[in-house]
Order: C-alpha cells, then structure tokens, then sequence
C-alpha cells in the first residue's frame, strides 16, 4: 500500500489546509509539487486529474480526490477514530453548521482580505480598497463568532473539528499580513491562539512537506 | 410538532431548504421573516450572523441552507429520493459526494452570486451594477463552466450516475440565470463548449419540486 500523496504547492493555503488535517490524524503522506507558474495546472495531462485547474489533489492508491474540505473530510472518515468529523445525528447537523459557517461567514472575505495582505507582505502590490472593504465584512462576521465561542468552546461545540481547522489557512494569512482582526474579541483571540499554536499547523511554517514520520 | 423554517420565499437560500423539504415530502411551517427584520434580538439568539434560514425541529435549531438540507436528509431516509450516498457505498463514494458538494460551495456559488449581485440586487438598492466587475466574473465562470463539462461529460450527475444534494443545491441560483442576463446556457455559442452543463442545468431546473 502507497503512501498518500498529496500534490499540491507547498505555500499555498488550500494544500496546506490538507497537510494540516493530515498531521492531526498522524497520516504519512508524500508531497508532490506541482509546478504551476507557466501554466501547467491548464494543460490537459493535469485536467485529467483535476479538472477545473486548482490545486490541491490527493492520490490515495490511485483513487484521486480535490477539493481540499473533501479531502480532509475523506481522511477523517477513513481514519475513523478521529473526532474531527462527528456521526452522531445531531452532532453531525452541529459540524455541517459549523462547516458551512467557515464557507459562507468566513472564506469568502477572509480569503480576499488574506491574498492582499499576504501579497503586500511579500513585496507584491497589494488593492487596498479590496482589503479595507472584506476586513470590514469580516469584522462584522466576527461579532457572530464572537457570539458563538463565547458559549462553547469550538465551532461545534465542545469539541475540535475540521470546521475550526478549516479556517487556519487564511485566518493566518490575515494575521501574517499585519491584521489584528483575529485577536480583538476574547473568545475569537482564545480559539484562533489555540488553532495556530497546534503542532500540525506550526509543522508547515516553511511549507508544506513529505512526512512520513510523526 | 411540525418543523419550523424561518425565511422568506424570495431568499435563494430559504429556496434551498424549500426544494428539499418538497423533493423529501417534509411537512413543514414557513415563517415570513420580513426583510430587514434577521437581526431583532429573538432571531440573534438562534441565528447570530442574523441572517435567514433557520430552522426549529421540535426544539432543535439549526441554520445555513446546506447543513439543514443535509440533516433532514439524514432525518428522513425513507421519504422520497436519497439524494446522498447510502452509508453502504464506502468512504470513497461519500468522498465523491463530498467533492462534488464542495465544488457548489467554492467553484459555482461565490462567482455566480456575485454577478447576481450586481445585476439583481444593486438596482434594487439604487446602485448601478459595475459592468467591468461583471465582464471578469463571467469570464471566471465561464472556466469553471468548462471544468463542469469535464466533469458531467463523464457522469450524469456531478458524484456519479444518480442525483444529489451537489446537483440540487445549484437550483436556487441557476433559477436566476435568466432574470440576472447570464446567458451561460441560452447563448448557443456557449453552449457548444458545454452541452452536458446545459443538459444538467436545464433538468434540475425542470424538476417536479422545482416547477411546483
């Protein structure tokens, strides 16, 4: 049986959301980077496995998956004795909240904020109208999750799951990028400090690796 | 006690758990929650991004559009169509479906409610919609369009040969294509380079819980 490999971009958020989850569940993986700069994610021999050009995918002896949440779910559930995805009823019901939270309440501006934040630290030019305008949508979202951790302890409930994981990524981008938006409500500044102080975020900080060991 | 959906008929996403309450012949009870209205305090403590649906099964409350679609579909398995994979498929069908559900989320909604955005609800605020924002997100769809069709060239439906939540969950907004001039499916020069999204978009929108 093959190690899983992840082909993805070791910078980049999506891939390393994936190795995240990965390093939480203790599963081996092998990193493949996929070379993108010239287009190469557009040519029909990569549409095969991904065919809307993004990244990451994942090999799992053949079997390919993308999107990086369906990943990340995938691996939860077939390492079952994790508690980052909940079947129980309602249990469940709470998590797939929480999940659509982080995808309706929190990407969409997080992520726009994030790209132009991380750009401008990087040197890159930066739209500062783009970022003004999504950290003022974010900050109203926050007053929302502020709401919510303020009554238990994860998204969820009491316990970790992949919807908190889910929104390291650009949540760090943000904070990276010079934003204090993360840290200005206690119970927002307690679950993000507890997220990006984990081992398997902190395991990337100079991007994302082939791990075979933990 | 018969459940509660709080949400108003004009709302797309009240229009997602509607289509699902009648696709699974769930008696329910639609509560008109006038606009502007999301935020007053007694809607913050079950709702708290003030926002519409929410739903209140015999106390259980719950709100976003997919996740409720998602529990009554796990609450009611023997009504109607599944609409999701049986338990029985395994790790790596469920994993499919979940691919699928995720490309809705990330690679079909933000673009296309963007553009409705523009079109849709700025003239309803007084706004004048921003015709070179407009032109980008199209061309943006129209890649996604084409990632679409190396999908549903291969399967009649996005994770596999039978209807899903990842299907129905485009309804909503494709309902709107017409009303928002996004002529992806209506411009036959488009539509040749994505006849199986056509032929998929054109169905879910014909569908009974659709039409009623």
């Amino acid at each position: 049986m093959a190690t899983l490999k992840l082909y993805g971009v070791s910078t980049a958020t999506c891939t390393r959301r994936v190795a995240t989850v990965l390093h939480e569940l203790k599963v081996p993986f092998e990193l493949v980077e996929v070379p993108y700069k010239n287009g190469e994610i557009k040519t029909p021999e990569f549409l095969k496995f991904q065919p809307f050009g993004q990244v990451p995918y994942l090999d799992d002896n053949g079997f390919i998956l993308y999107e990086s949440r369906a990943i990340c779910r995938y691996v939860a559930a077939k390492y079952a004795s994790s508690a980052l995805l909940p079947t129980e009823h309602q249990a469940n019901a709470l998590f797939e909240q929480a999940a659509s939270i982080e995808f309706a309440n929190f990407e969409p501006s997080a992520s726009k904020a994030g790209l132009q934040l991380y750009m401008s630290k990087q040197g890159q030019p930066c739209d500062e109208n783009v970022v003004k305008e999504q950290l003022a949508v974010l900050e109203k979202k926050l007053e929302a999750y502020e709401l919510i951790l303020s009554r238990q302890r994860y998204l969820a409930g009491e316990t970790l799951t992949l919807a908190d994981l889910f929104h390291l990524p650009y949540a760090a981008y943000v904070t990276y990028g010079g934003s204090d938006i993360m840290t200005r409500r206690p119970n927002v500044a307690r679950w993000f400090n507890e997220l990006i102080s984990r081992p398997a975020w902190l395991a990337y900080q100079d991007g994302v690796k082939t791990t075979t060991v933990y | 006690m018969t459940l509660k959906l709080y949400g108003r008929l004009q709302s797309t996403n009240t229009q997602r758990v509607i289509l699902i309450l009648k696709e699974k012949k769930i008696p329910y009870e639609l509560v008109e929650v006038e606009f502007g209205q999301n935020n007053q305090p007694e809607r913050l403590q079950f709702q708290p991004f003030a926002e519409i649906p929410y739903i209140d099964d015999d106390g259980f409350i719950l709100y976003e559009s997919r996740a409720i679609a998602r529990y009554l579909v796990a609450a009611y398995p023997e009504h109607g169509p599944t609409l999701v994979p049986p338990p029985s498929v395994g790790v790596k069908a469920q994993a499919l479906f979940e691919q699928a559900l995720s490309v809705e989320a990330f690679n079909f909604y933000p673009t296309v409610s963007s553009i409705l955005m523009e079109r849709l609800l700025k003239p309803f605020i007084g706004q004048t919609p921003d015709e070179a924002e407009i032109a980008t997100l199209t061309e943006k769809l129209d890649t996604r369009l084409a990632g679409y069709e190396r999908v549903l060239s291969k399967s009649k439906y996005l994770a596999g040969d039978e209807v899903t939540l990842a299907d129905l969950f485009h309804i909503p907004l494709l309902t709107l294509f017409g009303l928002g001039q996004i002529d992806a499916f209506t411009n036959d020069e488009k539509v040749k380079k994505w006849p199986s999204v056509a032929r998929w978009a054109n169905e879910l929108v014909q569908r009974g819980s659709v039409q009623s």
